[in-house]
Parts: C-alpha cells; structure tokens; sequence
C-alpha cells in the first residue's frame, strides 16, 4: 500500500504522463513509471489513480488490458467481450476456439491473446486471430475487434473470468467519473465565462441546476466506486460500472446543454468526452444491459443482495 | 414500568445482559462490530416485546406510542444511549452506533424513521449549544422517549428563505417575549420542547439577527394546530405564538447566533436522518419485490431503483464514516438529500406501477400503507430543504458559481 507521500508522488507523475502522451506514447510511459509494479502492490491507488486521470485527460491506453490480465494472473491481451456484454467472449468447440470480441491495442502489440470460454479460459496465438482497427464513434481510443475461429492451448478455470470482469468494470467506472469530472469543468468554465442578459449564464437557475445534478451524479459514482472496492464483490463492482455509465449519460446531457453552440464545435474538446463516454459506457457491459441483468437477478430471488453495512 | 417490563423482557434474566453475557454497561469503547451482533441478537430475543401492539400503519398516536416504548426498552438497556457523549447521559463511543440502531429499528418496522430520527436532527445542534446543565438535564428525556421534541424554523412567509423568518423574540424583563407563528413544525402536538428560530434583530437584519432558543411547549401562550396532509397522516403542525415567555437561559448559543445553529443543525438533517430513511426504502423496495406480481415489473425498472438506492447508500454511508471521525458536515450533505429524494420517489414511482390496483383501489392495511407512503413521497421533493434550494447550495457551494440572480 502506498503512503500518502507516496500516492502524490505516484499521481503527479502520472499526471504528467497522460499530459501529454496518448496511445503507445503513453503505454511506454505507463512502463517507464512503473505504472504494472503499482497494480501489483497497490490496485485500487493504481487503478483509481491512473483511470480518473486517463478519464480526465480523454487520452487512451492499454492498461485496461493489464487490469484484466493481472486479475487472471495470465501474461498476454485479453479478449474483451462485444460492447454491452460481459459475458465470455469465445465459444470452445472441440480443440478450437470461436473468438467474437473486442481489445485494446495490446492486442495488437503481442503475440498471445487470452479467450474467456463458457467453460475455460483458452489462449490463442494472436496471428491466428483477425484483428480490425476499430474507427467508430471514437477512433481515439484505439480499439480493436477481434474475431477468428482458432486452435487454442492451455487452458484455465473458467472462474477467473468474473473477476477480471469486475476489476475491469472498476477501472471503466473510474475513466468514466473522471471524463465526467472534466466534462463538468469545461461547462463550468462556460458558465461563470460567457454573459447573455447582462450577467453569466451560471447566475440562471436553469443552468445551476443542470450543473448541480451533474455533480450529484458524480458523486454517486464515485461513492459507489469508493464502495465497491472497499467492498471487493463482482456485484458491488457491476453496480459501480452501472451508475458510473448513467452518471455519465446525465452529464453529458447537462453539459452539453449548458456548453450550447461552442460545445457542439469540433474546435471545442466536449464532442471528445462524448465520444469516449458512450464506448465506456459499453465496455464491460453498459448500463442499460447490467441493470436488466441485475433486475433478472433480483427477481429470481426476491430478496435484496445484503450488500454494504455500515 | 421499566423494572417490571424489564422482568418480563428478559425473562427473569439480568437486563445488562448483552452478546456474550458481557455487560454492555461494562464493554468501553464498544465497537460497531461487537455493537451490531449484539444489538441484531436483542432485537430479535425481544422481538414480541419490540412490535407494534397494531396492524398497518397505525394512527399517528399509536405510532408514537409505539416509538416511545422502543426508545425506552432500547434506553434501559443501553442502546439508546451509545454514540453520545456522557456529558448528556450517553455512553460515548462512535456516532456510528447510533446510526446502527435506527437502521436495525428502522428495517424490523419497529419505528417510523422521520419520528425516530428527530433524536438525530435535534440532538447534536442542542447539545452543542446549550448550556451544559440544560443539555444534561433535557436530552436524556429525548432519548429514553420520555419526551418529544420539534423543530420551529418554517413560518408561512418564511419556506425556502430561512433567513426572513419573523416570528419575534423580545427582551423583557422576565425573559424572552416570543409573538409570530411556525409551520410545518412535526410532531408539533406530542412535543414536549422546540428548538425555535426567532427575530431578535430588526426585521431586515436577515440572518445576523436570529437567535435560537429551546422552550418548553406546555408555555402559556402557546397553540398547536395539526394539519391535514395529502398522505393522510397530521404530523406536521401550525404553531401560534402569543406572548410567550422565555427564560435567557433557554437562548441556544449567544443572541444573534441562531443562523450559526441552523446552519449547524441542517446537515443533521441530511446526514444520519437520512441512512434511517434509506434503510427504510430498502426494506420497502423488498416488500413490493416479494410481493408484485410476475410481469408487473421490467427487470430494468427495478434494477435501476436498487442502483438509486445503492448508491444513495454508499454515499450516505461515507458520510456516516465522515461524521464518526468528528468531521464537520456542510453543504455537501446536499448531495446526500437530492440522491435520497431522487430514489424516494423513484421507489414509490415503481410500487405505483407495480401494485398499482392495490395503491389506487386497494382498501385493506397493506395498501393503505402502501397509498400512504407513496402520496408521502411526493413530498421527498419539498420538505427539509427542497430539490430546488439543495441544488442552489451545490451550484453555491460545491461548485462555486457565484450567487444566483
């Protein structure tokens, strides 16, 4: 565990890092920070830390990748399941392996891709896999698809794979609070900045209290992080991606609102954390599709899961 | 009454008695893990004992019977008085265990949390500004139930903006001199005591010249008129105020000091008030899950309630965290009451759509109480500072966008 001295160091330096570096750039800095050691020692100050900041920053990197990888305790990319979904990407027929899915670059980068299965978790040689540079609605944050119908070898516990969900959900919800964070700030620039009628449209009620639920929504993120991994359930941590995907959802409604003209301008950075918003949101599982399935799961029992004394 | 029910609760046994046969009494400090056990295991020895003599929801005067007998047992065997300070008859210890106990009072259906949770919107202003011996000789009556207490801030000119109250405090000779009138003042005709908010500056001294005092509410001059809501109940009140006096040493603070008592005494009302009522909802939104009908309900409609409600409980929680660790609350508590009265009514939205012929035509107790709870809903909104006033002071104060026009 990082002290506090420690954990500011650990921030600024990241902080520097994602300043100016996005992609490859940053992935290499990432290393040269020792960012992996980080996650070995201390997840949640490296998770929360470098995610908010990435989130904030609207840079991209592969370390969502090395979150799933480490909670398998594998070394090679990890196959992310298509958007909305959380569950296994692969389907095991006989000895080979049919992959639908998605990946971060590090797929991209490395020679071994790891396929979560029904019922095992497989390793597949990446050459073997078709693997498409995924443009979209964010081109930025350099995702791939990934598809094939492969020999696969080595195969683990299919029981690893919830885990690596919820750590991967963890380090989502994080990007997206912090994307939120920032998304907030620029239309609270905007606000005590820009004068109609006289007077900063952040003195018009209309527009305090978009701003205002935007910070409720937030905070109900991050407590729900705060919660989820004090708490250390895959449940707690679903729940976290889910509000954290609404609560960005909201605020970039209100924001975009309250930014008006200039925020619907390429020139001004709000289209980007829109952008990013939307394929968070649908890594790991969305929000619309966890909140069904928690749903389900509710009814099933009837009963509340006890989750979160005091 | 106490030693002979006493007797009978405990069958005989020594009502010290606690987890482990420890005495609570002895146990210092008591930790919200050995408090939890062992308050879950007395609850649940003396559930019969605990319940509500009625069925349903009850009148409001068997409610607050109901709420006097469970602070009293709870009182006489130390529960009650864990998380205050010894100076005001407590046993010191976390303000968590405090928490504790109207959550596992609260989700057994033990209490009606707004009546319950006066103990935590009035108790910490009271004891913090009162004279020592007058908090030493009146809260311990609050907290074994021996008394009510209400809270006298709104007027009917004076809602939102609190700092234009009126209801006038003069000095004479024999003490304070109180002539105006309260509103929406719960619990007004049980109390025994109000805090009240009073006008001792000139009238356009705004906040600067109020000042807060505790009175006694048996005082000559003094009438209580409840008011017919919408959910049925009468728990708030007017209150009328003719000339009544007030001895100086019932002023809470210093004279002018009574905005610093409100301000003070708000975030009380968002903080541990509110993981009561939060608690509440849960059991609730369990309630209609055992009980709705299969395709009454979409999955994703009661998922996204839960999450409201999780997420309430999560932030609640860390403010609970925040207050045990002697940390002052403010203005984000606001934040705390906008995700309460969101889900709140979010709850009741989802028993509306589910049990909706049972809420709108239903006449037996369960669908009274359901009706009744839903209509009390769409005042999340309104009361203890509306959804429009926190969100001015989260615009104000938490996002700092400078005053509104």
């Amino acid at each position: 565990m990082m002290d506090r001295e420690e954990l500011e160091l650990f921030r600024a330096s990241l902080r520097q890092a994602i300043a100016g570096q996005t992609g490859k750039a940053l992935d290499d800095a990432l290393d040269e920070l020792g960012w992996r050691d980080a996650l070995a020692s201390d997840r949640r100050a490296a998770v929360s830390t470098l995610f908010e900041l990435q989130g904030s920053a609207n840079a991209a990197s592969s370390a969502l990748d090395l979150v799933l990888a480490k909670s398998m305790n594998v070394d090679a990319a990890v196959v992310l399941p298509p958007l909305g979904r959380v569950d296994p990407p692969g389907e095991v027929t006989g000895e080979s392996v049919s992959v639908h899915g998605l990946g971060t670059a590090a797929l991209e980068r490395g020679d071994k891709a790891v396929v979560a299965c029904e019922d095992a978790v497989v390793v597949v040689d990446t050459k073997d896999l078709t693997l498409r540079p995924v443009g979209g609605i964010d081109p930025s944050i350099e995702l791939v698809e990934v598809s094939g119908d492969r020999v696969c070898s080595t195969t683990q516990p299919a029981s690893i794979w919830p885990g690596a969900v919820a750590a991967g959900q963890l380090a989502l919800a994080h990007e997206l609070v912090g994307a939120s964070r920032a998304t907030l700030q620029l239309a609270r620039e905007h606000a005590v900045e820009r004068i109609q009628f006289g007077r900063p449209i952040a003195a018009f009620q209309a527009v305090r209290h978009r701003m205002a639920d935007s910070l409720v929504a937030i905070e109900a993120a991050s407590a729900a992080l705060d919660a989820a991994w004090e708490d250390g359930s895959a449940l707690t941590a679903g729940l976290a991606k889910a509000i954290a995907g609404r609560s960005a959802r909201t605020v970039a409604r209100h924001c975009q609102q309250v930014l008006a003209g200039i925020g619907f301008t390429a020139e001004h950075p709000f289209h980007r954390y829109l952008r990013r918003t939307l394929v968070l949101d649908g890594l790991l599982g969305d929000t619309r599709s966890l909140t069904h399935q928690l749903g389900e799961d509710l009814f099933k029992t009837r009963r509340l899961p006890s989750v979160l004394p005091l | 009454m106490s030693e002979r029910r006493r007797a009978e609760l405990d069958g005989g046994r020594s009502g010290l008695s606690a987890a482990g046969g420890g005495t609570i009494r002895g146990r210092r400090p008591m930790e919200l893990d050995a408090f939890r056990p062992a308050l879950d295991r007395w609850l649940e020895d003396h559930e019969t004992a605990l319940a509500p003599e009625y069925e349903g929801l009850g009148t409001l005067d068997e409610q607050m019977a109901q709420l006097a007998k469970v602070k009293r047992l709870a009182y006489d065997e130390g529960w009650m008085r864990w998380g205050w300070p010894e100076r005001v008859g407590g046993l010191g210890g976390s303000s968590l265990l405090r928490a504790y106990l109207g959550e596992a009072l609260t989700i057994r259906g033990l209490v009606d949390p707004n009546g319950y949770s006066m103990l935590e919107v009035l108790g910490p202003t009271m004891i913090d500004y009162a004279r020592p011996e007058l908090a030493a000789a009146m809260f311990p009556r609050l907290l074994r139930g021996d008394e009510t207490w209400c809270q006298g801030f709104s007027e009917p000119g004076t809602g939102s903006n609190l700092a234009s109250l009126a209801c006038r405090a003069t000095r004479t000779d024999d003490g304070w001199c109180i002539s105006g009138q309260k509103v929406w003042t719960s619990y007004a005709q049980y109390a025994d005591r109000c805090v009240l908010l009073t006008r001792t500056g000139a009238p356009e001294s705004a906040h600067r010249g109020i000042t807060a005092l505790f009175i006694d509410m048996a005082s000559p001059g003094i009438t209580v008129r409840p008011l017919g809501t919408m959910h049925g109940g009468a728990e708030f009140c007017e209150v009328f105020f003719d000339e009544v006096t007030v001895p100086f040493d019932r002023t809470l603070g210093d004279e002018g000091q009574g905005w610093s008592v409100a301000m003070d005494l708000l975030p009380f009302e968002r903080s541990t008030a509110l993981w009561h009522r939060g608690a509440f909802l849960r059991r609730r939104l369990e309630d209609l899950l055992s009980t709705v009908p299969v395709g009454a309900l979409t999955p994703g409609e009661v998922g996204e309630v839960f999450q409201q409600l999780y997420a309430l409980r999560a932030r609640s929680r860390a403010t609970q965290h925040r207050l045990a660790t002697g940390e002052r609350l403010g203005p984000e508590t606001s934040v705390d009451k906008i995700l309460l009265a969101t889900a709140e009514q979010s709850l009741f939205d989802l028993v509306a759509a589910g049990l909706g012929d049972d809420v709108l035509l239903g006449d037996d107790l369960s669908d009274e109480r359901w009706r009744t709870q839903f209509l009390y809903s769409r005042a999340a909104t309104i009361y203890g500072g509306s959804a429009e006033i926190q969100r001015n002071i989260v615009a104000r104060r938490l996002l700092d966008l400078g005053a509104d026009q």
